[in-house]
């Protein structure tokens, strides 16, 4: 199993406004080559391919070949070191005192 | 991005709420095994003493098996418990991380009822600020955006 991307390396590519809007296009589509990222975008195809080299070695999207055409889809796993510790507690325990309420709620009415 | 600074610094989440029931009850949600488990996770080793080693199972992540490992380090009945939370796997980033933390519970009885307090203290905060900031609001955007993807990382 690879080792997942450091934060340094996830924050660097997402830092990026025009990477970042290729990454959430990304997102919205199931699968996207990458003249359809290009289309309309007013970014030429060989920026879009430097920003999905960077977006891949972040962890972020993968791509499968098929022909002539690549297509490319996000990988949720990649954002995992963005999902810390605290955002995790945060949302826990939070959950476990409505829980807490509910049960107390049972056994002393 | 050269001019970025990574600091560390620990942080703690606070949940501080009035339940309307007396402490000694809710006493008891905190300090008895079966009650744990029906409202945080089953506890496995449970012993309300000082002192005690006691474990809770949760996901795995990378080379962690999801064991959290827990010592009871202060216990005065009916008005504080505190215990270590660790876990993790330096393999991991984010969730599955290496954990060293603090959980206390205090509890002090108010006008109908009882105000409990939840401190888990120790979480280490990398800070990327020039990252934070030019991320920005783009970023809450792409948050929201990989909500349905994001559900199937864990």
């Amino acid at each position: 199993m690879p080792r997942p991307a450091s934060l340094d390396t996830l924050m660097r590519s997402l830092a990026d406004p025009t990477r970042r809007a290729v990454f959430e296009r990304i997102v919205q589509s199931r699968e996207v080559s990458v003249g359809e990222l290009a289309d309309g975008s007013g970014v030429t195809q060989s920026a879009i391919s430097q920003h999905l080299r960077s977006l891949k070695q972040a962890g972020l999207i993968a791509d499968r070949s098929q022909g002539r055409h690549v297509f490319y889809r996000a990988q949720p796993k990649g954002l995992a070191p963005l999902v810390d510790w605290m955002g995790h507690y945060g949302v826990f325990w939070r959950e476990r005192f409505v829980n807490l309420r509910t049960l107390l709620k049972e056994i002393d009415p | 991005m050269n001019d970025t600074t990574i600091t560390s610094t620990t942080q703690e989440i606070v949940v501080d709420e009035v339940l309307p029931h007396a402490p000694e009850t809710i006493w008891k949600t905190l300090t008895t095994g079966d009650l744990i488990g029906r409202w945080l996770m089953t506890p496995s080793g449970f012993e309300p003493v000082e002192g005690n080693r006691f474990t809770f199972q949760t996901t795995p992540a990378g080379e962690w098996d999801g064991t959290i490992h827990c010592r009871i380090v202060e216990l005065v009945t009916n008005e504080r418990l505190a215990y270590t939370w660790r876990g993790g796997h330096e393999g991991n980033a984010g969730y599955g991380s290496p954990l060293d933390t603090v959980v206390t519970w205090t509890l002090s009885r108010v006008a109908g009822g009882t105000r409990l307090r939840l401190v888990h203290s120790g979480f280490v905060a990398l800070r990327n600020d020039s990252a934070y900031r030019s991320m920005g609001e783009g970023w809450k955007k792409v948050v929201h955006n990989v909500g349905d993807v994001a559900g199937e990382a864990r």
